[in-house]
């Protein structure tokens, strides 16, 4: 098992306060590993229930599948989890079907140490419960799969129900209140 | 007579605008202390009457309670919203577009411009983008390009010559991932939008290459 201690400033990348091009030139390289490792980790496909692939045949629609994936703080059991993933081939993209309009968004969140992670944003009302996300995983990892309209919407996970964290690997937008909203667009 | 019409049209745009404040204190009901229901019903009250969209206050006011935001801060969050609101639609107006306004091409300016745009910025995208969903894409994706650090003008010369260039919305909606793509490769986000431009303005000379929405030479920026 890999285990990785990242500087700071990387972790502040995965917590989306920082960019590749905020970091020091010597510190990229860090943080292109640390964004690469969560892009492994991401190529998890979502399983739906058979009776749902039925009825989206039914509509045969292709449909975008959109992926938007986060880290909270990348710790050794995210590089472990990479690793898995990567050894086991799976696949990176996967094509489902969606009910007419509705495009579908997988959050993915590193959390550890989280007992609760939700995401809230334009699509619930920013509602902090409304939309848990679920333990996935090497129990860091929390994923919900969603299907949004298309459009643009801004979000951000709660962990614990009090804790407000961008998604680092999306763009983000000051949220006039001091902290950054992630932007996902449809 | 023409007092009589002129009072049955205040009285008509009087209970307009009631309606609309009944229905944004609807939404906002529970969510956030009336203070700043009121707030956010008087803002948004004249907002509508502006032909302004309401829904980006109702938004940003649940927002700030959820995320346990003084009210203070709120409301001045909320004004910020506003002055978005009336720059975009300025902005479209410069462009040649008359009232009323769309309100969905609105809320998309001014989140570009929450983004980093400036109102020069949504009058080009608005002029380049006809007819109306191609500007709404596009202020969408151009406010997301800025988000990921694009300065503005190469946010809209990128999103510019993509439209010119015949892309599908789908391409458009694409371009800030390979943006994302471009900078884990090492190019700046000013780099890569520019790369990313030049492909979109040789697609728009010579036409669409065999994979369609793919420029055949992907930009390749240098390190920084």
């Amino acid at each position: 098992m890999t285990t990785h201690d990242f500087h700071p400033q990387v972790k502040q990348l995965l917590d989306g306060e920082l960019t590749l091009t905020d970091l020091p030139p010597e510190l990229r390289a860090e943080g292109e590993e640390a964004l690469r490792l969560l892009a492994a980790v991401d190529r998890e496909p979502v399983s739906l229930p058979a009776v749902t692939w039925r009825v989206m045949a039914a509509l045969e629609r292709k449909r975008q599948r959109r992926w938007t994936r986060a880290a909270w703080l990348l710790a050794p059991a995210l590089a472990a989890a990479a690793a898995l993933v990567v050894l086991l081939g799976r696949p990176s993209r996967p094509t489902a079907s969606a009910p007419t309009g509705m495009v579908t968004v997988r959050f993915v969140l590193v959390a550890p140490g989280a007992h609760q992670v939700c995401v809230a944003g334009t699509f619930n009302r920013w509602d902090p419960a409304a939309t848990p996300l679920v333990r996935s995983g090497s129990g860091d990892l929390w994923v919900a799969t969603l299907s949004l309209p298309p459009g643009q919407h801004q979000y951000a996970f709660v962990v614990d129900g009090a804790r407000w964290v961008p998604d680092p690997t999306a763009p983000a937008i000051d949220d006039g209140f001091g902290r950054r909203n992630s932007v996902l667009t449809l | 007579m023409r007092c009589l019409g002129g009072l049955l049209l205040g009285l008509a745009a009087l209970a307009t605008t009631l309606d609309a404040q009944q229905t944004i204190a609807e939404r906002l009901s529970g969510r956030v202390s009336p203070e700043i229901a009121g707030l956010v019903q008087d803002l948004g009250g004249a907002a509508l009457q502006r032909g302004l969209p309401a829904d980006p206050l109702i938004q940003k006011a649940i927002e700030g309670n959820a995320k346990g935001v003084p009210e203070e801060r709120i409301a001045a969050a909320l004004r910020v919203v506003v002055t978005q609101l009336d720059t975009t639609a300025a902005a479209l107006r410069n462009a040649g577009f008359e009232n009323p306004l769309d309100t969905v091409e609105i809320t998309a300016g001014a989140f570009a411009i929450t983004a980093g745009l400036h109102g020069r910025d949504i009058t080009a995208l608005a002029r380049t983008g006809r007819p109306t969903p191609d500007v709404i894409v596009g202020l969408r994706v151009a406010g997301t390009l800025a988000a990921l650090g694009v300065p503005p003008a190469e946010t809209v010369t990128l999103v510019s010559q993509t439209l010119r260039a015949g892309a599908s919305p789908g391409d458009l909606l694409a371009l800030p991932g390979r943006v994302q793509s471009e900078v884990a490769r090492g190019a700046t986000p000013a780099q890569a939008a520019a790369g990313l431009a030049r492909a979109a303005a040789a697609q728009a000379r010579h036409g669409p290459p065999p994979d369609h929405g793919h420029p055949s030479h992907p930009p390749a920026p240098p390190h920084p």
